[in-house]
């Protein structure tokens, strides 16, 4: 396939050729023929584009809805406005100024994310960006308040070459260095963290990172990126005055993403064209209908086209390039090398009598008036695959949660790895080496399918990096980058979610129900792998099922819980005899 | 009275049931069995229209309701009660019956409605006036089955209703049930716990990941083995053949 | 003393307002989830509705007679701004269009208001005369706004505990699903729950219209507040909206005669980061609020 275009439209190369090639067509374009209005629109235009990528970035991939972007932006705007006339410091230190007041304020939209999310957040921030102007006004001794601050920047403005300034080419370089950040970003590891942070905070901690630090982190780059607009604000307009960051920027901002699609590479600059452009400048006259001009184009899209513009482009020509489908299969993941924990499992006759992999004592977890796990005891040797089974309610799953660090027990010790895991968080856990997978996979989306995989490498110190992993699935890789899981049917989403975890070169893995909504026959290829995952790789598992005809057919030993007690615990045949166990899942106390 | 033909469901990309048929006709207890996973749920739930069938028809009377809600199901005389004894745990025992009523279109007497409900579960009617959330568990279960009766269903689907309660309580819900079947209701009800359930019905059967295995009247299923080994899966243990 | 009485009862009478719109979030947010953005411009409507039917010297009869005529046009208005909004709920992919939908409303109503009346706020006259409270003079409608929010609040208690409606709603917050399975007409009732909260808000920008501010910018300002009022008390408790609702009245009241009237929000905004850090469930909230 060529470099432009792949089966899901264009490629993010191509994207970002694209709207480079608008944003420098936007401000070469008039300031090569002489215009000075279409220059300095242009300008402010591409301004805003930089602050509605962050938005996006924020919005999209981090999750966080933010109504206050267009404060931060207004204060480092105004701190460089402040500190270079009323204080008479240098533009260098000036810039560094604004841009660290700008970075205070977007970060500290963190901490409240921290604690609540949705639309407390929405609501917070927008309460800062309706305070903002307001508190610019009521210091007005400082501020100079609603006569606002003068402050031209010719240095900035004389013409270089042909006309373009520059300031032309400050602008142009922050757009695109913006755009291209976006992509970065999203290649980047820190990227991929902060969309499945915001797709499902269970599965971040799982793989190894905290969901609140990758939050953090999309919130402090947003800043970043949003103040140095609001420094070039400055030279851009020349004059600072408090209306003109009006909460109604924030919202503007946080539209222009909406009309444009939502998580669309290029959707900014198509908002903030649409939003900004026809009312200010194609309908001049009519400028106080701009926000009506805004709500209700905003209003439109989310009914008919709620992927916004661009997205909807989008949408119809990935369903028109779709040629072909990729495929997650057991073979490929069989095809791992064994690794050398493997190796010495199986040579060293001691095996058996080594360290259990897993320790539980006496843990015990109750919900309120219900206990879930009523004093568990449970031993998982290393290189087995060992079956949890019970019935509905007899706390299997709360077992698995409080294995994987997702729930903490209030009594009781838990030990992986001879690590005392029980008081720590999930992330330290999965750090030391454990994986997870849930009932419904957690697939990701709006991840390649390769980047799906990618996330859970490079979580732990993995001596080779991820050789083996390239070696194995090379020849798959390229198909796997371009395309996203939402087409895979169950079961490879499943096989998808497994790889991963293997991926992490977790030596635990523990499995939440894998074979719910499996055939017969990828049941049986579920099996081999298991199998495959224990001989070959080493790896533990502890098995959650429903599917007993799995249990028995893959298990080393089996652990009957009900009602939050342990009931029977032994190798399959034992347990399959057993009456007790028997009478248990049939609800036959003579069976 | 409920026809159900060739149905295919699941849970997003999740497939549970496949080409599942069934019918139950007026004053008949028809028992659905299998083990966890098996898909009992989701088959009920498709049925009321908690979930979408993605193949297949569910008819009431003739009438296909296939892909209608919940909400207007229960107006077609089509009612579900969910697994876990839920009910609205603000509210008292009165009014929560009184919602469960709300689907006539014509006032009925709350005496009327309620007063064999009351008459059978004694306990509810000495504590009308309590929020549900101070009953026990198996008192929900009377007052959740209560919620429905005074719907007037001709058709009732019933999700596990003794699960999770003493087995002093078990005996009088299954008895309302099979009275209420008697009174001409088509019953499909739920249950895991094999004997129980099979003294109850008239028909069984076993539901085993998503598909109809087994099937027949329930003495025979009570003296088939195959049932227990569907439950234990046993086709797949060691030394089992297969 | 004179001064603290005044910033008592404005602020509490203010804080009347800001309970009526948190009450009007509470109803909404109970059977949907979802926060109304446009509640603080549909309040400013209610007060338009005032300005242009009240006449000049307005008498109690004329009063008395368009203050439900108010509350039914806004019950009318919100119903239909609840269908658009409710619409593309349907489909299960944009749960989240709400955010967007009705902060799409809100601005759009305010820029209605811009063009028809410009920028500069509008007044009303009331019917009512001031009366004299505790030695200062005070504008009834701080008073009218008290017995209103007061009035709702006895209400709604009546109607979700004694009517089958009420019962209903009351129901869907407390187990969707079962309500579904009972064969509550959830969509309907959801509807019905915006109706109620447009008779909120356009009752209280009525009664309120004497005292508040009736301009396009304004909208935004009690919708925050009255946002914060119901936080406070606990997103979903009437009886908490009562409380919180003059407690940020009369903080913003305060702030305002000690340092001017630009801090009001400030203050505000400084009690909700406070109350969101501390006790997002708010007083008689549920511990919903918090997150992973």
């Amino acid at each position: 396939m060529s470099r432009w275009f792949g089966p899901e439209g264009l490629t993010e190369r191509a994207q970002l050729a694209l709207g480079s090639t608008a944003i420098v067509a936007s401000v070469a374009i008039p300031a090569l023929a002489g215009n000075q209005y279409w220059t300095h629109t242009f300008h402010l235009v591409n301004l805003y584009v930089v602050v509605a990528v962050l938005q996006n970035m924020l919005l999209a991939d981090a999750g966080q809805v933010s109504f206050g972007q267009g404060a931060v932006f207004g204060a480092s705007a105004y701190t460089v406005g402040l500190v270079s006339t009323l204080h008479g410091v240098s533009p260098p230190l000036a810039v560094v100024l604004g841009v660290l007041a700008g970075l205070a304020l977007g970060a500290l939209f963190a901490l409240p994310a921290l604690r609540v999310q949705g639309y407390y957040l929405g609501f917070v921030t927008l309460s800062v960006a309706m305070v903002f102007p307001e508190l610019l006004v009521a210091f007005s001794e400082y501020t100079n308040g609603v006569n606002g601050i003068g402050l031209p920047v010719p240095v900035l403005n004389a013409p270089l070459v042909a006309n373009v300034t520059p300031l032309s080419l400050l602008v142009i370089a922050l757009a695109c260095g913006a755009l291209a950040a976006h992509v970065g970003l999203r290649r980047a590891q820190l990227g991929r963290r902060m969309r499945v942070a915001a797709a499902s905070p269970e599965a971040a901690l799982t793989l190894g990172f905290s969901p609140g630090r990758a939050r953090s982190a999309a919130f402090v780059i947003a800043a970043l990126g949003t103040s140095l607009a609001g420094v070039l604000y400055v030279p851009v307009v020349g004059f600072l005055s408090p209306s003109a960051f009006h909460v109604e920027l924030s919202i503007f901002f946080f539209f222009s993403v909406i009309v444009g699609g939502r998580g669309r590479l290029l959707g900014p600059i198509v908002g903030v064209w649409i939003l900004y452009l026809v009312p200010n400048v194609l309908l001049v006259d009519l400028v106080n209908y701009r926000l009506i001009g805004y709500g209700l184009v905003a209003l439109a899209i989310m009914l008919l086209f709620p992927d916004g513009i661009v997205g909807s482009i989008e949408q119809s020509l990935r369903r028109r390039l779709q040629t072909r489908s990729a495929e997650v299969r057991v073979d490929w993941m069989m095809s791992v090398p064994p690794t050398a924990m493997a190796r010495s499992g199986q040579s060293d006759p001691d095996a058996g009598r080594a360290e259990p992999m897993i320790s539980v004592r006496r843990v015990r977890k109750s919900y309120g008036a219900l206990a879930a796990l009523n004093g568990v005891n449970l031993d998982v040797a290393r290189c087995t695959i060992h079956g949890l089974v019970g019935p509905n309610g007899s706390g299997k799953t709360t077992l698995l949660n409080v294995l994987s660090g997702l729930v903490r027990a209030d009594e009781g010790a838990i030990d992986i790895k001879g690590h005392d895991t029980t008081r720590r968080p999930a992330d330290d856990t999965a750090r030391l080496g454990t994986g997870r997978t849930f009932q419904t996979p957690r697939v990701f989306d709006d991840l390649s399918i390769w980047d799906n995989v990618l996330i859970g490498a490079g979580l732990r110190r993995a001596d080779d990096g991820r050789g083996w992993l390239f070696q194995a699935l090379a020849s798959v890789e390229a198909a796997w980058r371009e395309q996203r899981p939402d087409t895979l049917p169950h079961a490879q989403r499943r096989l998808l979610e497994v790889l991963r975890v293997v991926a992490t070169d977790a030596d635990v893995l523990l499995l939440d129900e894998p074979a719910a909504g499996l055939s017969a026959e990828e049941r049986r290829d579920f099996a081999l792998l298991l199998r495959h995952l224990r001989d070959a790789l080493g790896k533990t598992v502890v098995l959650v099922e429903h599917d007993l005809d799995l249990v028995w057919r893959v298990a080393d030993r089996i652990t009957v819980l009900d009602a939050g007690t342990i009931v029977a615990e032994g190798a399959p045949q034992a347990i399959v005899g057993d009456a007790n166990v028997r009478a248990l899942f049939t609800g036959r106390p003579d069976a | 009275m409920l026809e159900v033909q060739h149905l295919h469901a699941g849970y997003g990309r999740v497939p549970v049931l496949h080409d599942v048929s069934l019918d139950v006709r007026a004053g008949e207890v028809v028992l659905v069995l299998g083990a966890n996973g098996a898909g009992k749920s989701t088959l009920l739930r498709t049925i009321a229209g908690f979930v979408k069938a993605e193949r297949g028809s569910v008819r009431l009377n003739g009438v296909d309701i296939t892909g209608q809600p919940p909400e207007e199901n229960v107006r077609r005389g089509l009612r579900l009660v969910l697994d876990g004894h839920r009910v609205f745990p603000e509210l008292s025992v009165a009014d929560n019956l009184r919602l469960g009523a709300a689907v006539h279109r014509e006032r009925i007497d709350f005496d009327t409605l309620a007063g064999p409900v009351l008459d059978f579960f004694p306990v509810l009617r000495d504590k009308l006036r309590s929020p549900a959330r101070d009953l026990s568990g198996g008192q929900q279960q009377m007052l959740a089955l209560g919620q429905a009766f005074v719907a007037r269903p001709a058709v009732l689907l019933c999700d596990e209703p003794s699960l999770g309660l003493a087995r002093a309580l078990i005996a009088p819900i299954l008895e309302f049930i099979r009275n209420w079947a008697r009174a001409g209701v088509a019953v499909l009800i739920v249950e895991q716990q094999i004997d129980l359930a099979l003294s109850l019905a008239d028909r069984a059967l076993v539901l085993e990941r998503g598909a109809i295995t087994l099937s027949g009247s329930a003495d025979e299923l009570k003296r088939d083995p195959r049932v227990q080994e569907i439950y234990l899966g046993v086709a797949g243990a060691p030394g089992a053949a297969g | 003393m004179d001064e603290l009485v005044i910033i008592l009862v404005r602020g509490i009478g203010l804080g009347a307002v800001y309970s009526l719109v948190a009450m009007s979030f509470n109803i909404v947010h109970n059977s949907s989830g979802i926060l109304n953005f446009a509640q603080g411009n549909m309040l400013v409507l209610g007060g338009l509705f005032a300005f242009f039917l009240l006449p000049q010297e307005p008498t109690v009869a004329r009063w008395l007679l368009l203050l439900p005529a108010a509350a039914l046009l806004y019950a009318a208005v919100l119903a239909l701004q609840g269908y658009v909004t409710l619409l593309p709920l349907r489909s299960s992919v944009e749960q989240h269009s709400w955010l967007i939908t009705t902060l799409a409303v809100s601005v759009i109503i305010g820029a209605v208001i811009l063009i028809a009346q410009g920028p500069h706020a509008l007044s009303v006259k009331s019917p009512f005369a001031n009366f004299r409270l505790l030695g200062t003079r005070t504008p009834t409608a701080y008073a009218l706004a008290a017995l209103l929010a007061l009035g709702w609040y006895a209400a709604l208690r009546w109607f979700h505990a004694r009517t089958i409606t009420g019962l209903a709603m009351s129901a869907l917050a407390q187990d969707l699903e079962a309500a579904r399975a009972v064969g509550l007409r959830v969509r309907r009732l959801q509807l019905y729950a915006f109706a109620i909260s447009g008779a909120i808000v356009g009752s209280a920008g009525f009664v309120a219209a004497p005292v508040m501010s009736i301009s396009a910018d304004s909208g935004i300002i009690y919708v925050v507040n009255g946002f914060i009022a119901a936080v406070i008390g606990g997103l979903g408790s009437n009886a908490g909206a009562l409380i919180g609702g003059p407690l940020v009245g009369v903080a913003g009241m305060y702030a305002a005669f000690q340092y001017g009237g630009q801090f009001q929000n400030a203050v505000s905004l400084a009690l909700l980061i406070a109350v969101l850090m501390l006790r997002p469930e708010g007083l008689f909230g549920r511990a919903r609020a918090r997150r992973v």
